[in-house]
């Protein structure tokens, strides 16, 4: 099979690999796996007090397409807001890598990274504005 | 075309579904059932019998290849107990996919004298796996044997990386 010039692009050259500090509250970590190919996927975001999204980072073990559909994550994730991170679709993953129908698993994985590491910040902020109130 | 679908292994084989098999019992059983359809003991039949008889070959064949690998057969097993139970156990505790990343790391990054050490924490996972499985299997816990065998893909999936490496 043969993979799209955007996929090897992002497989080449992966944009925003690392990690993040995930006990940093103001970071949300995404772990999610696909196992029937053992594939995981570690998604994370740094948000500032406005609510956007200033870091992302991510490591993935899996095929190319599972690699890039999660590069291409991170790209779209820098620089917006909480709340339209949160409406990204896999289709839209599917649609600008040209993923073939047995790839999209990958997309929707990378879908429910995002939606992880947003859940995860979310409840970072619940617990501190908790906190601060019990203080209060 | 009524479509009739294929027989669970344990069926062609007429075992008992469970996950205990004596693997000599089953190879001698496997020989003899191939035996009972081979083409040269069916040459003068009509061409239909040939078919069945050829579709039976096939089906001892797919099911010896379940039935004498421990995961498939528990794979198997855990369909037959709980049919979609492995598509809907399979979201995994985040800390073990965390570490399941980890894992991957040490195998990317490994060589030399970290190899037969890291081989040696794999070969142990997975007994551990296999043995964990079985055992929910046995107790009737598909659920979570279902995870167990979702886990289990991780540890032999580095396995094949490391060997991959030397």
């Amino acid at each position: 099979m043969a993979y799209s010039d955007k996929v090897l692009d992002h497989y080449q050259n992966p944009r925003n690999v690392g990690s993040l500090d995930k006990s940093d509250p103001n970071v949300g970590t995404g772990v999610v796996g696909a196992p029937e190919c053992g594939d995981v996927m570690k998604l994370q975001i740094r948000v500032d007090d406005s609510g956007k999204i200033v870091d992302a980072k991510f490591k993935t073990y899996g095929c190319g397409s599972a690699i890039a559909s999660s590069s291409l994550a991170t790209e779209w994730l820098k620089g917006t807001s909480v709340d339209a991170a949160a409406q990204i679709k896999n289709t839209q993953i599917v649609e600008e890598l040209s993923l073939p129908p047995v790839k999209i698993h990958c997309s929707v994985l990378a879908e429910d990274a995002i939606k992880a590491a947003i859940d995860d910040w979310k409840a970072k902020q619940q617990a501190r504005t908790t906190s601060q109130e019990v203080k209060a | 075309m009524i479509h009739v679908p294929a027989p669970d292994p344990f069926t062609v084989f007429g075992l008992q579904r469970s996950m205990d098999v004596d693997e000599r019992a089953l190879e001698q059983r496997y020989l003899k059932l191939s035996r009972e359809c081979h083409p040269d003991l069916h040459r003068q039949q009509e061409t239909g019998d040939c078919i069945a008889v050829l579709q039976r070959a096939a089906e001892i064949n797919d099911a010896w290849k379940v039935l004498r690998d421990p995961w498939q057969r528990a794979k198997s097993l855990l369909e037959l107990a709980s049919p979609g139970v492995l598509d809907r156990e399979k979201k995994l505790d985040p800390a073990f996919l965390a570490d399941a990343l980890e894992l991957a790391e040490e195998v990317a990054f490994a060589n030399g004298a970290t190899i037969n050490p890291l081989r040696e924490r794999l070969e142990r996972a997975i007994a551990d796996d296999l043995e964990a499985l079985h055992g929910a299997i046995r107790s009737g816990e598909h659920a979570l044997a279902a995870r167990r065998l979702h886990a289990s893909h991780y540890h032999r999936k580095a396995m094949r990386d490391l060997d991959a490496k030397s």
